[in-house]
């Protein structure tokens, strides 16, 4: 299939575009909030919420039965949130550090997850099979309703990031000179959190578990290294993000078989990878190139 | 031997093996590479099992070594250019290396047992039928390749025990007196490589991280002694391993999760009722120090206004919690403390200082 | 007339060890104050609880006669340089309009009036073509400017600074001072957290002497005694000789602690 055969596709095929704006919509919500996750230096935070998800969404489906979006999402929230709280106590009540107490939830969430779902599937009832597409993502499966969701909830994440835009940059920037103007600093870091959660957990159908956390990193390190101006830095995430989530939407469904998570992941980290070398100004190429041209200078004044 | 005993043996070498380096992992703060590694272990297997073509090959042990090491100098690498901070560098590295595994193994090495749930889940519950003749005993590979693991471990760590306790607490003075930090940072990366590759064919890449972390950490708040954590590590790691093939067996659940549980519970009972440091101790600490301190905030404040004009106004007792931050109820449990330890006198709706209060409020201010 | 700052009974514990205890000081309207004291006296923990960012054991601040809380209009503050990460995005004239939020209020974005005031507080510090600069790429010196521009345009009565000359070049240092001269000859309040105890006497006019306690507070010629920086510095200080200066010393001056040697 050529290029002009899939954009083809993606606009005319009901399933794919379906699942395209499902991947976009993730791509946005988590570009969007990953990038200040990157700037409070609370990437691996994003981690720790996706793999804390799992047990909330096998618990969602224990306790309802259902297995709808908005329930599951519900669960993958709730459980997300106590992470983060857990998270906290640990890192407040005792001398372990931030990353010890990330890779304790981490592992022990997801662990506990991976049990109640081995658990479950002892259960002859064939419709908890689709929980399984939660570790890797399997976007293939997002249907209108699933997409609905992830809008809705998207949207509102957005609205209320450029609402509270100047809030959240001061909360990113200078936590103490926003207290001193007297902004609530600690509910503003409150909501970022929950709207990290959110965006993580719309994400989790289509990318799983395991690689949410890359959404939120790698389109933000990418954007970063293309401006310094935090509005452009925050809508090229967005725009990194979408990209990606359709790139890998369109060349997953390609091959038969391929999780679409990991293919997304492959392509938002080329992304990263591309702004690294090549983004004017801070750009190891650029630099490199910089060097050369410092070093030929200084050697043509040395010997004339 | 049955299967059970067979995998709680496997289970018990894989919570020693990865418990170890797991204390200097929190230690050296160093619990997210280690989770970064675990993952992208999967593709030096990957790599690897495409040159030998063989799931039993030690190249496959050698390959996870090197990507393991890869791993940490591309982060480096990543952190240096100052283009990341360190946290991101690690979320970078980590999912574009797995993701990369996953898919080679999913569009090229269907139907081989490396499959891609058993990556993360890993199932303890088939190692007994993978076996091996070692010296003409009959053992389950698994036990074999943790076992040499585990020695390796405990080889390492002794070697190098000096040496590693200094830079772990003092990377500027280790390196001034010579030993390399950075030669043992890699050495020990490699080390987890390796236990991560040995654990996951058995008990998946979560556990490891469970297994490595959760342990040492929880023993990391009972104690302030190196060789101490690292025994209690070991235990705390391995009664959770049996607790986990317990609890698993009773919920017909998967092993690993299971033994993932258990450490999270063993973590919260500690965090909950450690002497000293868990929430418990330190709560009925802070309420005995809160009443000391109270009372010598109120000596200090008594002696302070005592001779002044306003020295009526600042020792009445119902004004108390306006000039010090107090609740009225609090404040009335101060004042009959200090009465009745004798710091304080009422007189009349004010306080005096007692000459007793009075040397409190000095002693106090000494410090 | 009011103090323009009244704190009483300040006590700060951290894990119930003393940062700050029963720390009382009344500052008149319009001074420039120094707060000196060794390392771990308190100084910064004192200013971020009369702001209200480090929970207090016990104790009131009053700006102005009304609790801090109801008058944080009129409060400027200078952080610390080194609280912040200088790698974040923005620019240096988005930095300094950070101080019209609080006048903005919720949600409001800063439009053209909050830029020319801050372009004017950035005219103030010599910094006006630098607004366009990404901050990462600044000196010391500008940096802190800059933070002073950002309290500028807040427009207070009453500022805090903590540590505004650390690490900054000679002729930022002197600017720096031009400023805060010119912010109390227009009336203003300012307590500076400051380091080097050489220039109190130059820089300020009243200085408050803190070690945990305070152990004096007052005009600098009265309180800035050989004696009282013993009290705060216990062993820890050395007066030097230096030879007076007429240029400095003025008649009736008690310039304290430069008079003798002692170890």
């Amino acid at each position: 299939m050529d290029v002009g055969q899939i954009l083809h596709a993606l606009l005319f095929d009901y399933t794919l575009r379906t699942v395209a704006l499902g991947t976009a919509i993730l791509g946005l919500v988590s570009g969007t909030l990953g990038a200040f996750a990157l700037l409070r230096r609370q990437s691996l935070m994003g981690d720790a919420i996706s793999h804390a998800a799992l047990p909330g969404v096998v618990l969602a489906f224990m306790l309802t039965g259902l297995k709808g979006p908005l329930v599951l999402m519900t669960g993958a929230a709730l459980a997300g949130i106590a992470g983060v709280l857990l998270v906290i106590a640990i890192t407040t009540h005792t001398r372990l550090k931030q990353d010890t107490a990330l890779g304790i939830i981490l592992s022990v969430f997801f662990g506990f997850g991976l049990m109640l779902l081995t658990f479950l599937q002892q259960n002859p009832d064939a419709r908890q099979a689709g929980l399984n597409h939660f570790l890797f993502g399997q976007a293939a499966t997002l249907l209108a309703g699933d997409v609905a969701v992830m809008a809705l909830f998207g949207s509102a994440a957005l609205a209320l990031t450029l609402l509270c835009w100047k809030e959240f940059k001061l909360l990113s920037f200078d936590r103490d000179f926003g207290a001193s103007l007297g902004f609530p600093m600690r509910r503003l870091e409150v909501l970022i959190t929950v709207l990290l959660v959110v965006a993580i957990v719309i994400g989790l159908q289509a990318v799983g578990v395991v690689l949410m956390s890359a959404m939120i990193v790698a389109p933000a390190a990418a954007a970063r290294q293309w401006t310094d101006r935090l509005g452009v830095m925050v809508a090229l995430s967005a725009s990194f993000g979408a990209l990606a989530g359709v790139a890998g939407t369109a060349i997953s469904s390609l091959a038969s078989g391929l999780s679409t998570g990991p293919v997304i992941v492959l392509c938002i980290s080329a992304i990263a990878v591309f702004s690294l070398i090549l983004a004017p100004n801070r750009g190891l190429l650029w630099a490199w190139l910089r060097q050369r041209q410092h070093r030929q200078t200084f050697a043509t004044v040395n010997h004339p | 031997m049955s299967a059970s005993l067979e995998i709680q043996m496997i289970a018990i070498v894989v919570a020693a093996a990865c418990a170890l380096p797991g204390v200097f992992l929190v230690l050296r703060s160093m619990a997210m590479m280690a989770d970064a590694i675990s993952h992208t272990v999967l593709l030096g297997i990957v790599l690897a099992f495409f040159l030998v073509q063989d799931l039993q090959s030690p190249w496959l042990l050698i390959g996870a070594a090197v990507v393991g090491v890869v791993t940490v100098s591309l982060v480096e690498l990543l952190n240096r250019t100052r283009l990341v901070k360190q946290d991101a560098a690690i979320g970078l590295v980590f999912p574009a290396l797995f993701s990369l595994a996953v898919i080679l193994i999913s569009r090229f090495a269907r139907g081989v047992h490396l499959d891609v749930d058993a990556v993360l889940l890993g199932e303890l519950a088939f190692a007994p039928f993978d076996r091996v003749t070692l010296f003409g005993l009959d053992l389950p590979h698994a036990l074999v390749t943790m076992s040499v693991i585990l020695a390796l471990t405990v080889a390492f760590i002794t070697l190098f025990y000096k040496e590693l306790k200094l830079s772990t607490f003092d990377a500027g003075l280790a390196a001034s007196l010579g030993f390399a930090p950075a030669v043992l940072h890699y050495g020990l990366m490699t080390l987890v490589s390796v236990t991560a590759v040995g654990a996951f064919d058995a008990v998946g890449v979560v556990l490891v991280v469970a297994l490595m972390i959760t342990p040492a950490a929880a023993a990391y708040l009972l104690t302030n002694n190196l060789r101490t954590m690292l025994f209690l590590s070991v235990g705390i790691a391995i009664a959770s391993a049996i607790g986990g093939y317990w609890l698993a067996r009773l919920l017909n659940a998967n092993i690993a999760g299971a033994m993932a549980t258990v450490t999270g519970f063993i973590f919260l009972g500690v965090f909950l009722l450690a002497p000293q440091r868990g929430m418990l101790a330190i709560a009925q600490r802070r309420r005995r120090q809160r009443m000391e301190f109270a009372q010598s905030m109120l000596a200090i404040h008594l002696l302070n206004h005592e001779g002044s004009p306003e020295a009526l106004e600042e020792s009445r007792v119902d004004h108390l919690h306006d000039h010090i931050r107090w609740q009225p109820k609090f404040a009335g449990q101060v004042v009959g403390y200090a009465t009745r330890k004798g710091i304080v006198q009422p007189q009349g709706g004010a306080l005096r200082l007692t000459d007793q209060g009075r040397r409190l409020a000095q002693e106090a201010m000494l410090q | 007339m009011n103090a323009a700052i009244a704190v009483t009974d300040l006590t700060v514990a951290y894990h119930d060890k003393p940062v700050l205890w029963d720390v009382d000081l009344s500052v008149p309207p319009g001074v420039l104050m120094a707060i000196v004291g060794p390392n771990g006296a308190g100084k910064t923990t004192l200013i971020k609880a009369i702001l209200g960012l480090t929970p207090a054991a016990a104790g009131q601040v009053l700006i102005d006669g009304k609790p801090y809380a109801a008058q944080r209009q009129r409060v400027g503050y200078v952080p610390q340089r080194g609280s912040v990460d200088w790698d974040f995005p923005t620019n240096v004239l988005d930095v300094v309009m950070m101080g019209r939020y609080g006048a903005l209020g919720w949600f409001r974005r800063p439009g053209r009036r909050e830029r020319n005031l801050a372009m004017d507080a950035l005219a103030k510090v010599g910094m006006q073509e630098f607004a366009q600069r990404q901050i990462s790429q600044l000196s010391g010196g500008q940096q802190q400017r800059v933070f002073l521009a950002r309290a500028i345009v807040q427009d207070a009565d009453v500022y805090f600074m903590d540590e505004p000359f650390q690490g900054v070049d000679a002729i930022t240092e002197r600017a720096i001072v031009g400023l805060l001269k010119d912010l109390r000859g227009a009336g203003k309040t300012v307590l500076v957290v400051h380091h080097d105890l050489q220039t109190v006497p130059e820089y300020f006019d009243w200085v408050t002497l803190l070690n945990v306690r305070r152990i004096a507070s007052g005009p600098v010629s009265a309180v800035f005694t050989e004696e009282n920086l013993r009290l705060t510095y216990g062993g820890r200080i050395a007066f030097v000789t230096v030879a007076a200066n007429p240029a400095t010393v003025q008649a009736g001056t008690a310039l304290p602690a430069i008079t003798s040697a002692t170890a």
